[in-house]
Parts: C-alpha cells; sequence; structure tokens
C-alpha cells in the first residue's frame, strides 16, 4: 500500500530543461509544487571532469540508471522484431540532460509554426509530403516570442539578434523572426577556425553568424563566464557557465520556500480519480523512492518526462475513465512522434584548424538552407537544415579519425598520419526540419520490460522519409560547397539515413486544437483530462531545423503561466 | 557504439512488483559508480593473453621516429584495467579474439604472434583488419593510448604529444584558439600530477 503524502497544488513529474523551468513561475505565484525526479543532484567537483574517457566513452554524466534500465526499443516497421536501443541518450538528475547538452538555445522561425499552410500557400497541395500528418501549431511565433524572450533572460543566453522588432543586423541570424530586444548576453567568441569559416561563407554571399547558447559569455547573475576547456559536449560544467534549470530556475524556485524536491523518485503511475467520480480528473502519482511506494497528491500534475518516458507513463497509467491510457480515448498518444534527422559532414584541412579547445556552441552557423529561407520550387522537397561547424575535438575522438583512403589503419604510415592530420579536422552538425508521419509512433513494447516489469517505450520509426532525406541531401552538397571555398581538401558526407532513438525526440504527446489528432491544446493542457499539462518536445509536432531545448522552455513556462493565471477553473 | 555499461533487458517480468520493491529493483548499477573511484589496479589477462596483445598493439603503433608506440605508452594496461572492469562483459569475446589472432598466425606463419617476425605479425594485422575483433580492440588500444594517464596508458602523454593534442587545461584563452598555431603543450592530467609520468 502505498504511503499516503500531504498534498500540493502542483505536482510535477521531472526537473530537467522542461519541468526545471515550469517550476519556477509556479513557485513564485505561490502554488506548492512537488518535484517529482528520478535522479539527483549532481555535484561539480565530483561528477565534472576534463576527460574524454569519463564524459564520452563511460557517459558518466550523461547516462543514469533509471533511463537505461528502461531504454526504448526500436523498429523500422512493424513487420520487425523491435531490438534495445542499446543505450537511451537522455538521463536523470536534477537538471537533467540540460547538465551535459550543448545548450544550443535557438528559438524557431515563425515559419516552423505554420509549415503545412505556409508550404501549401507557396508550393501548392502536393507540397506536403505523402503520409506526413503535419498541422500547423495552435500557437504562432509571435503568441511564443514572449516566452522565448523570459527564458533567454531567466536561464541565461548568450547571442547576437538579427531581427530587432523588423530591424535586421547581419552580425546576427537576419532570418529569424523579430525579436522585442537583444540576448542578455553577447555571443559566445569564435575561435580561428570558425571565424576563418565565417569569412568562407560570406565570400559564397551567404549570412553566417555566430549562434545563441544557454552559456555564460560573460558573468551573469552570479555565475562565471566559460572558459573553454574543451570538455562540455556530455560533460557538466564544472564552473557553472553552462545554465542547466539545475543552477538556474531551480534554485529560482528553491528560493520562494514553495518548491519541495523529491529525488530519486521514480514516478510509476499518474493516479486518476477512482471515487465514481466521472470528471476524469488526476488526483497525484505514485512514485518510489528507496524501495518504499508513496502516493503524492496533487491538484494538478504536470508530466515533464522525455519524449519517450512521457508517453510510456501515460500508457501504462491507464484507469476505467482511461482504458488505453492517461489521456489516450482518442488513441493519439504516441503518434506524431519523430527523431530529428541530422548529420555530419567532416573535411580535412591542409593545415592545423586548431579545433581541441572550445565547445560545441562555439561555432558559426548557416541559416540560408534551413526553413524556408530558399526557393523550393522543383526540388522536391519542403524544409531543409542548418549548417553549424563548432569547435571541441577530443583526442581519442582524433586518433580514430577518419584516414580518407590517405593511409592504412596501422602502422608507423598510419601514426604519420594522425600526427599530420589529427588536428585538421572540422566536424559539423547540420539538422533538418522533420515533420511528423502516420508511421512514426510510440507505444508498449509487448515483451521488453523494466525492473519494476512495466513495459519500455517501443519505437517504430517509420520507413524512409524521402523529404527529409532529400533536404538533408541538399544541405550536405551546401556544407561541401563551404568547406571547399574553406579550403578544405577532403570532405565526407555520410549518407542521410533517419534516426532511431534520439536526443531530439518529438511527438506522442502533440499539441493542436482537435482532440481527434492531438493529446493537448494549445496551453499545453490535455483534451481530455482537464488538470493534466505535459510539458517537452513531446508537445512539438515540428522540429525546425534546430535544437529543442529553448522553444520546449518556452513553452513549458507558458503552460505553467496559463496555469497561475487560470488556478481556479483548472484546478477545480 | 554499443555501450559496455548497458544492461539489456530483457527479464520477462515474471517477478512481481512485490518482490522487487522489497529487494533487488534498485541494485546500485556498479559501473555508474565507479566515477571519482582510482582505476582498478588489477589486470583481467593472463600473461599469456597479454603477450599476444602486446605483440599486437605493438604492431598497430609500433615506436619509431616519431616516437614511443602503443605498448611503452601503456596502452595494454589500460586495456587489461578496462576489461576488468566497466568493459568486463566483453573480456570473454576479447580473449577469444586474441585466441583466435594467434591459431591464425600459427596456421599460416608456423608461431604464435609474439614469436614471428615483424614483416610476418604485420601481415596476420593486415589480414585482420576487416575484422570485428581488429576494430574493436584497436579501438580500445586508442583509448589506452590517448586517453588520460589517470587510466594507465599515455604514459608521459605519449599520445597526445603524437596527435599534438596540447592537453586539458583549466582556461583556454583566445590565442590557444589561433588558427594554424596549437597551443604550447600542457601535460598534465586532468587528475592531477600523480598520474602521466
Amino acid at each position: 500500500m502505498a504511503i499516503n503524502l500531504r498534498a500540493v497544488d502542483v505536482a510535477v513529474i521531472g526537473l530537467g530543461a522542461a519541468g526545471g523551468v515550469a517550476v519556477l513561475p509556479l513557485a513564485r505565484a505561490g502554488l506548492k509544487v512537488a518535484g517529482i525526479e528520478a535522479g539527483t543532484w549532481m555535484d561539480p567537483h565530483r561528477d565534472f571532469h576534463a576527460d574524454e574517457v569519463y564524459n564520452n566513452v563511460r557517459r558518466l554524466v550523461s547516462s543514469s540508471r533509471k533511463a537505461q534500465l528502461e531504454c526504448p526499443t526500436v523498429r523500422a516497421t512493424p513487420s520487425q522484431q523491435a531490438r534495445s536501443a542499446g543505450v537511451h541518450p537522455m538521463m536523470n538528475a536534477i537538471g537533467g540532460t540540460s547538465i551535459h547538452y550543448w545548450a544550443q538555445s535557438w528559438r524557431l522561425k515563425p515559419w516552423d509554426f505554420r509549415t503545412r499552410s505556409e508550404s501549401i500557400r507557396r508550393y501548392g497541395p502536393n507540397s506536403i509530403p505523402t503520409g506526413s500528418t503535419l498541422e500547423d501549431w495552435p500557437l504562432t511565433y509571435d503568441e511564443l516570442e514572449p516566452y522565448y524572450d523570459i527564458i533567454e533572460q531567466e536561464v541565461g543566453v548568450s547571442g547576437k539578434a538579427g531581427n530587432i522588432q523588423g530591424r535586421l543586423d547581419p552580425e546576427g541570424n537576419v532570418f529569424e523572426g523579430p525579436r522585442q530586444r537583444e540576448y542578455p548576453m553577447p555571443p559566445l567568441r569564435g575561435a580561428g577556425f570558425t571565424d576563418h569559416m565565417m569569412d568562407a561563407a560570406r565570400q559564397l554571399g551567404w549570412k553566417p553568424f555566430r549562434p545563441p547558447a544557454a552559456i555564460n559569455s560573460q558573468p551573469y547573475r552570479g555565475r562565471a563566464s566559460c572558459v573553454f576547456h574543451g570538455y562540455c559536449s556530455a560533460g557538466g560544467c564544472h564552473v557553472g557557465a553552462k545554465n542547466s534549470t539545475a543552477i538556474t530556475t531551480i534554485p529560482g524556485a528553491i528560493r520562494t520556500k514553495n518548491l519541495t524536491i523529491f529525488d530519486k523518485a521514480q514516478v510509476t503511475r499518474i493516479i486518476t480519480d477512482s471515487n465514481g467520480d466521472s470528471s476524469g480528473r488526476v488526483t497525484g502519482v505514485n512514485y518510489i523512492r528507496d524501495r518504499k511506494e508513496y502516493f503524492q497528491p496533487a491538484r494538478i500534475v504536470m508530466l515533464a518526462g522525455y519524449t519517450y518516458e512521457n508517453s510510456r507513463l501515460l500508457l501504462l497509467s491507464k484507469s476505467k475513465a482511461y482504458p488505453n491510457g492517461l489521456s489516450n480515448n482518442h488513441g493519439q498518444v504516441g503518434r506524431h512522434y519523430f527523431g530529428h534527422w541530422n548529420s555530419n559532414v567532416s573535411a580535412l584541412f591542409p593545415y592545423d584548424i586548431n579545433v581541441w579547445y572550445g565547445l560545441p556552441a562555439q561555432g558559426v552557423t548557416v541559416d540560408e538552407w534551413a526553413d524556408d529561407s530558399f526557393d523550393h520550387t522543383g526540388l522536391g522537397f519542403i524544409g531543409g537544415a542548418s549548417l553549424h561547424v563548432y569547435t571541441e575535438r577530443h583526442p581519442i575522438d582524433a586518433a580514430a579519425m577518419n584516414t580518407y583512403g590517405r593511409a592504412p589503419l596501422f602502422g608507423s604510415a598510419w601514426k604519420k598520419f594522425v600526427h599530420e592530420n589529427a588536428g585538421r579536422v572540422a566536424s559539423t552538425y547540420l539538422q533538418t526540419n522533420t515533420l511528423p508521419y502516420e508511421t512514426s509512433f510510440l507505444d508498449l513494447d509487448p515483451e521488453v520490460r523494466d525492473p519494476l516489469g512495466d513495459p519500455v517505450c517501443r519505437i517504430t520509426a517509420g520507413g524512409v522519409r524521402e523529404n527529409e532525406q532529400r533536404a538533408l541531401q541538399h544541405a550536405q552538397e551546401k556544407m561541401e560547397q563551404w568547406f571547399r571555398a574553406a579550403g578544405a581538401i577532403e570532405v565526407s558526407k555520410p549518407p542521410a539515413n533517419g534516426p532511431g532513438i534520439s536526443t531530439h525526440a518529438y511527438g506522442g504527446t502533440r499539441m493542436g486544437d482537435h482532440p481527434e489528432t492531438n493529446v493537448v491544446d494549445r496551453w499545453g493542457f490535455s483534451h481530455e483530462v482537464p488538470n493534466l499539462g505535459i510539458l517537452g518536445a513531446s508537445v512539438m509536432g515540428s522540429s525546425g531545423a534546430r535544437n529543442p531545448t529553448l522553444t520546449l522552455q518556452a513553452l513549458a513556462w507558458r503552460t505553467a503561466d496559463h496555469l497561475v493565471k487560470n488556478w481556479k477553473s483548472l484546478a477545480g | 557504439m554499443i555501450d559496455r555499461m548497458h544492461r539489456t533487458n530483457n527479464d520477462p517480468g515474471d517477478v512481481s512488483r512485490r518482490t522487487l520493491l522489497q529487494s533487488a529493483a534498485f541494485v546500485p548499477l556498479a559501473a555508474l559508480t565507479l566515477a571519482g573511484q582510482p582505476p582498478a589496479q588489477q589486470g583481467a589477462l593472463t600473461p599469456g593473453q597479454m603477450k599476444t596483445l602486446v605483440a599486437f598493439i605493438d604492431g598497430l603503433i609500433p615506436r619509431d621516429d616519431l616516437g614511443p608506440g602503443a605498448v611503452e605508452a601503456g596502452a595494454q594496461i589500460y586495456i587489461d584495467r578496462v576489461l576488468a572492469g566497466p568493459n568486463a562483459n566483453e573480456k570473454s569475446n576479447f580473449v577469444q579474439g586474441l585466441e583466435a589472432m594467434d591459431a591464425y598466425a600459427t596456421r599460416v606463419h608456423g608461431a604464435a604472434l609474439a614469436d614471428l617476425s615483424v614483416e610476418k605479425r604485420d601481415q596476420v594485422l593486415n589480414d585482420m583488419v576487416d575484422t570485428a575483433f581488429f576494430m574493436r580492440a584497436r579501438r580500445l588500444t586508442l583509448e589506452g593510448m590517448f586517453s588520460d594517464p589517470y587510466y594507465g596508458g599515455n604514459k608521459n602523454f605519449a599520445g597526445w604529444d603524437l596527435i599534438r593534442y596540447p592537453g586539458p587545461r583549466p582556461a583556454v584563452a583566445a590565442q590557444d584558439q589561433a588558427l594554424n598555431v596549437n597551443a604550447k603543450p600542457y601535460r598534465v592530467s586532468a587528475y592531477g600530477n600523480k598520474y602521466g609520468h
């Protein structure tokens, strides 16, 4: 029998990138909040090291027990047997994956919110890929803009505005939507190589810029600025310059004394009213901590796990009112799932590019070939990809470099090759506008279970996506053109393959006005369960050509803000 | 990359929730708690297996006029330790691979890998270059040679010097990121001066 705890106003499941920001406006408004998190605090001195084996080989910062033990299974199509994805790419901790992410903090473009109607308007109805379930978002960029601004200030984002209220500035991204004001910090400094790439892009007539990041380029709100030491990717920041929610919004919420954190607490079910009440309201959550089971009653529940866990927990939380899983009476939980298509084009230069240090967010981005920045007439796809060149290279990874057919894989000839070339390789990150399709979805695996006996999430990735594949190939060609203009002597373009398990996983609880095709409404509250909010990229109906975190944080703050403003009607 | 720490989880779930709650649901995941502990000193390989491994990695990264090879850098120490610790679940595969390599060397050249001439040893490596074992053993050798010396390899920073990696340092100035000019080598382990020499 679960131990009953004292009731709170809001129970937030998961204190990562999304839940970790939502607790701040809730707590500031005076609501009593329980933050229930499967992980715990990380300690910069103990847990964060400038060590490739620790961060990148053993993944000791970015990996955690609970996530690994419920690692999803993956299959391409329903006719295949799903197999364990091997590694869950996300983690449990206070701050979650925002502790070790790249911290690239983008706003989506106005076009991303209206991709369907804008594509039909410009290119005709056949431009929407066959089988895609794409809808316009139920809100516009302009409606989300104030919340983007709040997150940029509260979390702390460095960058250079390219469009302030319609005034364009070529030092920033001129393709972005209008912003009300400049970023709170200037962009991270460039490195010699990224400055060189910026010059090369300008020579091509493109408009490169230093991209935004939730990393301090100067001291910000009492936290230090970045030291560029080269162990940011999959590592925590030892000086506190990477603005995870663990050091920004969560401490802010704690200071109000209205947030209580229950760490090492694994939520197993969201509980629906069982008093014969037909309202279909949730009453709280069950969780396990130190082998004991607790029931945390709450007037509002906010589900803020990662995309795979959000769908899984809903599907596991069956009740009389929701026999197919919570908020799933329309069969939409798990639908409209997709992983972000991306690729890495790498290049070899005939001189030392010296990108050992820095961080993936220190770089240069080109947006000419993303979104609808260019005319797609006759190209056979919509969308595109952002092109991002960056710093930070680790020694094992550098020694394991592609030899481009110029050297054998061992012996003195190989030694000579890596001696000369290990410091001459550039990496990129190309992120594609990715859409939802009928044949990509999440459900519960019929065979594989976690140690509690609950099924893990099963990913059905769907087949080949011609639209995304063409968009990515187009972008890879542009990336090669850019590298060649900068003097690269070899360029490697790996084939565009759709993702299985992903750090950029979207959908499953999509946001939209129609309950027949969406799980949450335009405010992030369930269409079916009046006091259940859902936070995270699981509500996003398209990806944009950029990292999701800032957008899901802006949406999370907006959902929390909506709750505060409508407390009486939502809390019942 | 397969994560070696990851426990695949095909338990059919016949153990009841209650039993799990009372017993083993929260066994610590040993590999995840290795953080901060000194690397294991007890190795995984027998002297015979170590002899084959040393011959193999000496062929992979030999000593030459560019400096020390993998053996001098201690990559075998790294491999021996990880196979006893975080990579223990691949130890039997790895040992089978070493044995298969010796069997091949004996069949084709009449002696175990460690007893062949350099030319014949390199021929064996060349014959194996497309195998999964070769690529896995090569990967572990690179980890040993180019990781922080805290883990037992990269002695005297031989690996980092080979690829001209200037080493982790507390803070990096703009001039340390200039194009075409590598920063001055900073030969210090992330875990202090106790390691690397």
